[in-house]
């Protein structure tokens, strides 16, 4: 049933969700018009217009998956790709830093948000999915270290004590996305939860390119290159392994319990706002360590 | 104030919103004795926190120019210029329309 992205106002037919939203921006409302800036169009149009638009962009082809899959790229991988993603083409140390101390804050929530969907939920596949994802993220397994703990490691390979990594706070952009996410697991069911998390593991999925994105993640020449410490080949290595397979399967259960396909899409795309938001905040602590690094976010 | 926003005009309800381009809404301040077009007033707000801290670091009493470049994601790398001067900044709003980040460029 259509829903108004933004307030999540339901109607029958996407023309009253059009009309709806096209009142809402003539009157300015903040939230309605940044969701349509950030997700449709700059350019102000009239509601049959806007009402076609909406329900294209809505528009389930294939499966939920699929539409999470797509969008996703569109927003961090289409003609524009995120500026961090970018500087993951060629890492200097500030970037890398940058990367360390604000993902620490990102994976400490990460493991926090996914505890609510286990919470939330009775079923069993997901519960034991949460669970070794939660195990690989925040306490190894097979006597593998941790994503974590991994992470912590390639900052100190790049000459930044452990105890310093560990005393930042994280920047307001990271706080704000954070928040976000723990608004979405408070106020969500668990399968949006699931949905809102584990789509951004999409980031790193090496399969990506297949279906229209410019480039990878990261130069995959780094994991070969002697240009770069192991201990951040350990790291990227592991993300690049493991991330394919956590939003591929996640997704399968989104596809298989969904019941409410477009509130789940609403969520998602908070998600990825909150996202694009987190990324750029990476590059910010990077700026600390690089000042040139304000070239590629210029 | 001449605007422009991603490489357009902007300013007016016909350009877009002065901070961000977009044509969408019906919201206007008075700005250095201006009437501009924004979107939304959280633009209209972080507009004005940019304009005032540009004054407080150059001194300046008006803007003439001023070139936006970017979004709400990545932040805005601006250039200001009044009487032959020329002021090179990046600025990222927070959740409240506050300035976040503001950072001169050399």
């Amino acid at each position: 049933m259509p829903i108004c992205p933004s307030c999540e106002y339901r109607a029958s037919e996407w023309k009253n969700i059009a009309s709806h939203m096209y009142l809402m921006a003539r009157n300015s409302d903040p939230s309605h018009v940044m969701w349509m800036n950030r997700n449709l169009t700059m350019k102000e149009v009239d509601v049959d217009n806007l009402s076609i638009m909406l329900e294209n962009f809505f528009s389930i082809k294939d499966n939920l998956s699929f539409w999470i899959r797509e969008k996703f790229i569109q927003k961090f991988y289409g003609e524009s790709p995120h500026p961090f993603i970018l500087a993951m083409q060629n890492p200097t140390r500030g970037v890398l830093l940058g990367y360390v101390i604000e993902h620490q804050h990102f994976l400490k929530n990460w493991v926090k948000v996914l505890s609510e969907i286990i919470f939330k939920t009775d079923v069993e596949e997901v519960i034991k999915y949460e669970l070794e994802n939660i195990n690989v993220e925040y306490f190894g397994y097979n006597g593998r270290p941790s994503h974590y703990e991994l992470l912590i490691r390639m900052g100190e390979s790049l000459g930044m004590p452990r105890e310093k990594i560990l005393s930042y706070k994280p920047l307001p952009s990271t706080q704000s996305a954070i928040n976000t996410w723990r608004k979405i697991a408070f106020e969500s069911n668990w399968v949006e939860i699931m949905a809102a998390m584990h789509s951004l593991e999409l980031v790193a999925d090496k399969t990506l390119r297949k279906y229209g994105a410019k480039m990878h993640y990261f130069n995959e020449t780094i994991l070969s290159s002697n240009d770069f410490p192991k201990e951040v080949k350990d790291f990227l290595r592991e993300g690049y392994e493991a991330d394919q397979t956590h939003a591929g399967e996640a997704l399968k259960l989104v596809d298989k319990y969904a019941e409410d396909p477009e509130k789940i899409q609403v969520t998602v795309l908070r998600s990825f706002d909150a996202f694009a938001k987190y990324l750029t905040a990476r590059l910010e602590r990077g700026m600390e360590f690089d000042k040139n690094l304000i070239k590629v976010v210029l | 104030m001449k605007i422009q926003v991603n490489g357009s005009k902007a300013g007016d309800k016909e350009n877009g919103c002065a901070l961000c381009g977009a044509t969408w809404g019906d919201y206007y301040e008075e700005i250095d004795g201006e009437k501009l077009f924004f979107c939304c007033d959280v633009c209209a707000t972080e507009f004005k926190n940019m304009i005032e801290e540009i004054k407080r670091r150059t001194g300046w009493k008006k803007i003439d120019e001023l070139s936006i470049e970017g979004n709400y994601y990545k932040g805005r790398n601006c250039v200001a210029k009044t009487e032959g001067r020329e002021y090179k900044f990046y600025v990222k709003f927070g959740d409240d329309a506050e300035i976040e980040t503001f950072k001169e460029i050399e």
